[in-house]
């Protein structure tokens, strides 16, 4: 599964709170979904490429979760402020967010969320969050928010496909 | 010698809704059942549970809703399309078809307004849901209102091969 996703896009937030947690949980951790995040950073937000920045160079010291979470978890405040560097500091520990610092500083990410961006544009994405199931070589494309519930019968679905 | 039926405007309308309505609603619903865009084809299950989430982007239903909704709208749909071209109880199925045009209206509308960045769930491709979108729909929706109507006029009028009425 590959989440075209926008840390300050409220329905990828909703996606992410309600429904991909649980999937991790009951999925992902089990070894029976592989979870991808991409980065789409839409242009009319004008921090989402900052946090894509911050959550991929935590992703890189292996704390990419944590970042996720309280970039999600706390959208409402750094979206107005711009405050993501802080935002993720409050959920990393000092030595770790000197590491996140100066891979953000570095500028090698910025190529990857471009990656990430040209990868969704050959899927034709247009909105976020998109996610793009893959299964015994189908794909499908499916733009909004899901429900756990529903998900999990799509997924038991398509698992069960022989 | 047998005179053919007269090309009224009010039959001309009712074909065409006839013919567009039935294309579409069979086209729809075969693509929800067997999803042509996806190669090679899924199972018709997972097929039914791909649209299950398409239902559940709008909002609008608990999960149990949503199932009933997806599992049994594909069907209708295409079912309700045959009706409609054979013609076969032409008022019935044009207010039934009407009535659902309705329904996908106002969902189509009230996701719009609300901002939801969805598909459309009309179709098996991924068409993102725009006022286009709502424009479209608001035009089906119109032609199936309009063909009901002329259909139930139609009925009332006497049938231009029947026999005139005595004095």
């Amino acid at each position: 599964m590959e989440v075209f996703s926008d840390f300050q896009c409220p329905a990828c937030k909703t996606l992410y709170l309600a429904t991909n947690r649980a999937l991790m949980d009951n999925y992902v951790s089990s070894g029976k979904v592989y979870l991808i995040h991409r980065d789409f950073p839409l242009p009319m937000h004008a921090h989402s490429r900052v946090a894509a920045r911050y959550a991929r160079a935590a992703a890189q010291i292996g704390k990419g979760e944590a970042a996720e979470q309280a970039l999600f978890q706390n959208q409402e405040k750094w979206k107005q402020s711009g405050d993501v560097d802080g935002t993720v500091a409050a959920a990393l520990s000092s030595a770790d967010m000197t590491k996140v610092r100066s891979l953000v500083k570095l500028g090698t990410l910025e190529p990857l969320i471009d990656k990430d961006y040209s990868l969704g544009q050959t899927y034709h994405v247009n909105q976020t969050p998109t996610t793009v199931f893959h299964c015994k070589g189908q794909t499908y494309p499916y733009a909004g928010v899901m429900s756990y519930e529903i998900l999990r019968q799509f997924l038991d679905q398509l698992l069960s496909q022989k | 010698m047998m005179q053919s039926s007269p090309f009224t405007p009010r039959r001309v309308v009712i074909w065409i809704g006839r013919l567009v309505l039935a294309a579409i609603f069979i086209y729809a619903g075969y693509s929800k059942i067997f999803l042509p865009i996806v190669h090679p084809h899924p199972p018709v299950g997972v097929a039914l549970s791909f649209f299950a989430m398409q239902v559940d982007s709008y909002q609008i239903l608990p999960p149990w809703g949503v199932n009933i909704v997806a599992h049994t709208l594909p069907f209708a749909e295409v079912a309700l399309g045959l009706l409609l071209l054979i013609g076969w109880r032409l008022r019935i199925w044009a207010t039934v078809i009407t009535l659902i045009m309705l329904g996908f209206f106002v969902a189509v509308v009230r996701s719009y307004a609300l901002g939801l960045q969805i598909n459309c769930g009309c179709f098996a491709n991924p068409e993102p849901l725009t006022k286009w979108t709502v424009i479209r729909d608001g035009l089906l929706t119109a032609l199936a209102l309009v063909m009901s109507v002329f259909a139930y006029q139609e009925a009332r009028a006497p049938h231009p091969w029947s026999a005139p009425e005595k004095s």
